[in-house]
């Protein structure tokens, strides 16, 4: 090549612009992130496909009892915005590096290491620093590519778990609850009762009338309307400040699984400690019903 | 809505809630809502006024809205010391509150900047000081 082709080819190089992200690699880039109840956890990974490899989980790719790195490359991190607890311990916020030791025969070690930069062929020697409980695995279909995901989300938590080959291993998350759903008795005695109610328009015209009927269960103050209301049925009402709440909804295994806030807010007032009327306001700070205590 | 006996209460309560929101959290996990998702209200700009809030003749396509930006208007100091809720993606100039209603005007659309500003201006007539307004956000919007 001559002297002249080489400035031709430098030119060349210098004109076209650098396509640096560009890269085909074995083990994809990935992320996942998923908030509950305003925790939000995030993990960042290579995903490492199986490319024909019928068994990695007991073989050269994996070794039982090493410790490894449930991605590729650069070790997988997971980053919590709030402290949690996974399967019931208590883990702080922030980001970790993610580290496993499977084992063939028993359960497997979930490891979260302070030190999040780590190359996957530099596992973490075991420390107090570190947050590791045992974690269960369960047989499953095969799965080509590595995949952290959150198949089951409940009100306060849910599940994180990650699967590749025939293996996938759940991780209980629970959060912290940003509502308290339970109510002393004491406290909402002066709530109990029944409402009539009407709802208003923007004008403060009466329209729909119906009866709002507030009770103690198992804990909580609820709220049912009759006629009956399908859709909120009998419905938790979550104290969000003094004499308001916030409806919430039961799913058909009792569990809360949606709480309308700030589309709906109870406003009580009271008279000699007992709540004598109550406003239904929306999002916008309207009145959109009225009620007053049953004599 | 608060006869002189219950708004006693209520104020008195309000301030139990506020005072809980700055004790430090246990690890046990504390009752009631944590603020570090979104941050702390902000501290009102000394001398703000209201006349960047947006006018009547700036509302023409909102008509239903002069009240709400009228009742802002009208107290800078306190709407400037909420934070907003919207989750809207606000410019790093937005400040406060207040900012929605200035400007271009975020709280013409939003009706999270709207029920704030409702609750703030409602709250305000009621005699509420800016820290019981503040919970009272919190406790709905935060």
């Amino acid at each position: 090549m001559t002297a002249r082709t080489h400035a031709l080819v430098l030119m060349l190089a210098l004109a076209v612009p650098a396509r640096a992200t560009a890269q085909i690699r074995a083990s994809e880039i990935g992320s996942m992130s998923q908030i509950i109840d305003g925790t939000k956890l995030t993990m960042q990974y290579s995903r490492p496909r199986a490319r024909g490899r019928d068994t990695l989980f007991g073989s050269k790719f994996v070794h039982w009892g090493d410790v490894w790195t449930p991605g590729a490359n650069f070790a997988t991190t997971l980053d919590f915005s709030k402290d949690v607890k996974l399967n019931g311990h208590p883990v702080a916020k922030g980001m970790y590096s993610v580290w496993m030791v499977p084992r063939k025969d028993s359960a497997w070690t979930l490891v979260l290491d302070p030190k999040v930069k780590r190359y996957h062929e530099e596992p973490p020697d075991s420390s107090a620093a570190q947050f590791r409980i045992a974690v269960h695995p369960e047989a499953v279909p095969f799965t080509e590519v590595l995949t952290w995901s959150v198949p089951a989300i409940r009100a306060n938590g849910g599940t994180l778990a990650m699967q590749w080959e025939r293996v996938r291993i759940p991780i209980d998350v629970e959060v912290q609850p940003s509502l308290v759903m339970t109510m002393s008795a004491a406290d909402a005695a002066p709530y109990l009762g029944a409402y009539d109610y009407v709802e208003v328009d923007s004008t403060g015209k009466p329209g729909k009338r119906k009866v709002l009927t507030v009770t103690h269960e198992d804990g909580t103050l609820k709220g049912e309307w009759e006629p009956y209301d399908p859709y909120f049925k009998k419905f938790a009402m979550i104290r969000i400040a003094p004499d308001w709440f916030a409806p919430g909804v039961y799913d058909k295994n009792g569990q809360v699984y949606e709480v309308y806030r700030p589309e709906v807010t109870f406003e009580f007032s009271r008279a000699k400690e007992r709540a004598v009327s109550l406003q239904m306001r929306d999002d916008e700070d309207n009145v959109y019903a009225k009620g007053t205590r049953k004599p | 809505m608060f006869d002189a006996h219950s708004r006693r209460q209520f104020l008195g309560a309000f301030a139990a809630v506020l005072a809980g929101m700055l004790l430090p959290r246990n690890r046990a996990w504390a009752v009631g809502r944590g603020l570090d998702s979104v941050g702390p209200h902000p501290v009102p700009r000394p001398g703000i006024t209201g006349e960047k809030v947006l006018t009547k003749e700036q509302l023409e396509s909102k008509p239903k809205l002069i009240a709400l930006f009228d009742d802002v208007r009208a107290i800078p100091e306190v709407v400037d010391g909420i934070r907003c809720n919207c989750g809207c993606t606000n410019p790093p100039e937005y400040y406060s509150l207040l900012s929605c209603y200035e400007g271009k005007g975020m709280a013409m659309s939003c009706v999270i900047c709207q029920g704030q500003g409702r609750l703030a201006v409602r709250l305000h007539k009621e005699g509420k000081s800016l820290d019981e307004i503040r919970a009272a956000v919190d406790a709905k919007f935060g």
